[in-house]
């Protein structure tokens, strides 16, 4: 066999089964429900798109095999990034995913638009299981369906199921566990029937292809501009035979498609008892609201309210909890270990760097609980429905919304959210432009410096104006998010065209198992992958901020000790003034001076400095380095950092500090720079290169440094 | 696109609750779309309604519910 060759190692090649269906056929449903929590996440060669592959293990003794999750399709011309996978899989014997067997999920219920890609995947010669989900709503919809009349028809064993109630799943996996045990028959059989000029062009690449099966050929031809696995040369000479043959791409791919439903259609209509299902008129009544065109809108922005609140405060306890257990377990360690520089890796690096991981994962966990809540039921379809002309003019998705709806909790699980965005450039832009929305992190710098902004207590009617500056902070954000978005559309290349016609999915109650399933691999992957370089990372500032050239330490502890024994200070507050100077003797200290002459046009000191890169651990610690350098000790309240910020004078001028210019420049700083090693490791697992990150870095802080630059300018 | 030898009306200028035939399509890559998806000449649509802002509608195609852009729709040839 040929492809036996290509398989890699000395262990015996798994057998392996593609699923394959098209969009809403249910499939992922049946992946959940045959391979539970053993599936894993990976992703295909050269592309974002998720690969979830899975063991399938038989009762029979044979070996487990490899079941592949393939993206949603609906034909193999495809339309889409998920959908040219599934054709450069299929086309190539030689592909390391090019499956044994495939299990291709049809709805029953719409049996006769979910057939197309089965006859195409027929003709590949791949020995096929048709699985019919979704037989109890057929039954429930009064549809009958005569299996042996459409094995027949359709040569190729048909078994009915429910990925939902679980009927029909020990057939398939019976059938499924024999051919692991031995291998069927390839068919060489055709569905389709080519056309005289069709077979002649299949015979032209067979000359130079010839391990290749007629509609692979065909297929090959058509898609040679693209396909991966082709070297330059043989795209060459699939050329030439395209325009010898004087081959109309998509006249043939319009053509054939015609053909194939006029051949299988009849087949489908003896097989099944009623034909024509009537749509529910649930879903037609729930869109009446729902999609309305007032109504629609609003409603959509009442569940995001909703949403929006669940993972700002629901998720605040449990991260609450976390934050305290690792307190606690940093409160313990730094007891019980013996002083020195062990035990500060343990206490002030290693610990709060878990804890800054595993604070994430309660607003992971409530965001796409609830996302995959909406897009099971159906309900995100609608939302791409009405919010795809306003988006397109900012190169965005109706899905974006959600994430940046999210955005304004955390980026991260928004960032994550933005995985169902089906065309890649739309899902880059929603990434890229996701964490210039003001998130939760920057509340307590707002809170500490909108105060020197405007005095407290001043009121405009019955606004508060901290109030509304708050508020105009976070317009700042969304305006600089949307215009971000009009830029990269401008910049960015796509080859995909943007389309909308998309399916909206009848209304369904949703199956908790696969809810559960996709918060369960979120959170997974967020930790193992994000977080190994969320914690790699705060070690890093962990070490800048506790260690500096030999010497220099112990030179500021002596001097804290010397000066605080001048001044008759208290014990409490000799260490606070010894964690102020040790903070400015260390690496972080001697980095905040280095690069105070580049602050420095924005108003900003070497303290402000030190903050800007401590808080890159996140935003929120900037409140806690301002404790530090100003030695307050450990404490995050806002107000008395501020009012300790309030005193601050420049040594050399003796003028204020935070004075409203440079307050207003370190506030729009913090608005737009991207100041957020979690973020930035998100990025770089979403979009799997750390050229993203970095674009997004480099793009944020220096919209951030000229935007601070020119309100420090206008105000100074 | 050849407007003149167009015969028929365009689904995009069908208004909400009008129903017809598909007669045939003007842009292969949107028919080859569309017809994956089930969509054929000979299916029965009707426009449902329009999306707030009036440039994409909601139809119903044979038994399913659909999203298309205006533009997509003006590639639709009705009978």
């Amino acid at each position: 066999m040929h492809r036996n060759e290509i398989r890699t190692g000395a262990a015996p090649a798994k057998f392996k089964i593609a699923l394959l269906g098209n969009p809403n056929s249910g499939k992922s449903s049946i992946f959940n429900q045959l391979t539970g929590l053993r599936q894993k996440v990976g992703n295909f060669p050269g592309v974002t798109v998720d690969k979830k592959t899975g063991e399938l293990l038989f009762d029979n003794g044979s070996l487990p095999a490899l079941l592949i999750d393939f993206p949603g399709t609906y034909s193999l011309y495809p339309h889409s990034e998920d959908e040219r996978i599934v054709v450069q899989t299929f086309v190539n014997p030689a592909d390391p995913n090019y499956p044994d067997a495939v299990i291709y999920v049809a709805d029953l219920t719409r049996l006769e638009k979910h057939l197309l890609l089965f006859t195409q995947l027929k003709d590949l010669g791949l020995p096929l299981i048709l699985a019919l989900n979704m037989v109890d709503l057929a039954e429930k919809e009064g549809l009958e369906v005569n299996i042996e009349q459409l094995e027949k028809g359709l040569q190729c064993p048909v078994i009915a199921i429910s990925a939902r109630t679980g009927q029909g799943m020990d057939k398939l996996k019976a059938t499924l566990a024999q051919w692991a045990q031995q291998q069927p028959a390839l068919s060489d059989s055709s569905f389709y029937r080519f056309t005289p000029q069709e077979e002649a062009i299949i015979a032209a690449v067979q000359q130079h292809f010839p391990h290749y099966k007629a509609y692979q050929a065909l297929l090959a031809l058509h898609h040679h501009s693209w396909l991966s696995h082709l070297s330059g040369e043989e795209r060459s000479v699939l050329a030439a035979i395209a325009e010898q043959h004087h081959f109309q791409r998509l006249r043939n791919q319009v053509e054939e498609t015609m053909e194939r439903y006029d051949r299988f259609t009849p087949i489908m209509r003896q097989s099944l008892r009623r034909h024509e299902v009537v749509p529910s008129t649930i879903t037609a009544k729930l869109d009446a609201v729902l999609t309305h065109r007032l109504a629609g809108p609003f409603i959509f922005f009442g569940l995001m309210a909703l949403l929006f609140q669940a993972i700002f405060s629901w998720a605040e306890m449990p991260m609450n909890w976390i934050e305290q257990i690792f307190g606690f377990l940093s409160q313990q360690a730094s007891a019980r270990l013996p002083e020195g520089w062990l035990s500060s890796l343990i206490t002030d690096g290693l610990l709060p760097g878990l804890g800054g991981i595993i604070v994430f994962v309660p607003q992971i966990a409530i965001l796409f609980f609830l996302i995959s809540l909406l897009e099971e039921v159906g309900y995100m379809a609608r939302a791409v429905f009405l919010f795809d002309r306003i988006m397109q003019v900012f190169g965005l998705n109706g899905r974006s919304v959600v994430a940046l709806i999210s955005g304004g909790a955390c980026a991260i699980p928004a960032i994550m959210s933005a995985r169902t965005i089906g065309h890649p450039r739309e899902r880059l832009i929603t990434i890229l432009v996701t964490p210039l929305i003001s998130c939760s992190a920057r509340i307590p710098v707002y809170t500490v410096l909108i105060g020197f902004i405007i005095p407290q207590n001043l009121s405009w009617g019955i606004f508060n104006l901290q109030g509304l500056a708050f508020m105009g902070l976070y317009l700042l954000g969304i305006l600089a998010t949307l215009l971000s978005a009009l830029v990269f559309k401008w910049i960015l290349p796509t080859r995909e065209r943007s389309f909308l016609m998309l399916e909206l999915p009848e209304y369904r109650a949703p199956v908790m198992r696969n809810i559960g399933l996709t918060v369960w691999e979120k959170v997974k992957t967020f930790v193992s992958e994000a977080g190994k370089v969320i914690l790699f990372m705060a070690i890093i500032l962990w070490a800048l901020a506790s260690f500096s050239l030999p010497g220099r330490m112990d030179a500021a502890k002596a001097h804290a000790a010397a000066e605080a024994s001048a001044q008759q200070l208290s014990a409490e507050k000799a260490e606070a003034l010894s964690a102020a100077y040790c903070l400015e003797a260390s690496f972080a200290g001697i980095l905040g001076q280095a690069i105070e002459p580049a602050i420095k046009p924005l108003g900003f000191d070497w303290k402000i400095g030190i903050a800007l890169i401590t808080s890159f651990a996140a935003r929120e610690v900037f409140v806690g380095t301002m404790a530090t350098i100003y030695s307050l000790g450990n404490t995050t309240d806002e107000f008395s950092v501020r009012q300790q910020m309030a005193r601050e004078r420049d040594p050399r001028t003796g003028r204020l500090v935070y004075d409203l210019a440079t307050s207003l420049s370190l506030i729009i700083f913090y608005v737009f720079a991207m100041m957020c090693m979690s973020t930035l490791a998100v990025v770089k697992r979403e979009t799997k290169s750390w050229k993203w990150p970095l674009v997004q870095f480099t793009f944020m802080t220096t919209l951030a440094y000229l935007s601070s630059l020119l309100v420090y300018w206008i105000f100074s | 696109m050849v407007a003149t030898s167009v015969q028929g009306k365009r689904l995009a200028d069908y208004k909400p609750g009008r129903t017809g035939e598909i007669s045939y399509f003007l842009n292969d890559y949107i028919a080859g779309k569309l017809m994956s998806m089930g969509v054929l000449p000979g299916s029965r649509i009707e426009l449902v309604r329009q999306s707030p802002l009036g440039d994409s509608i909601y139809i119903k195609a044979d038994n399913q519910f659909l999203a298309l852009r205006k533009a997509e729709a003006a590639c639709i040839v009705m009978k």
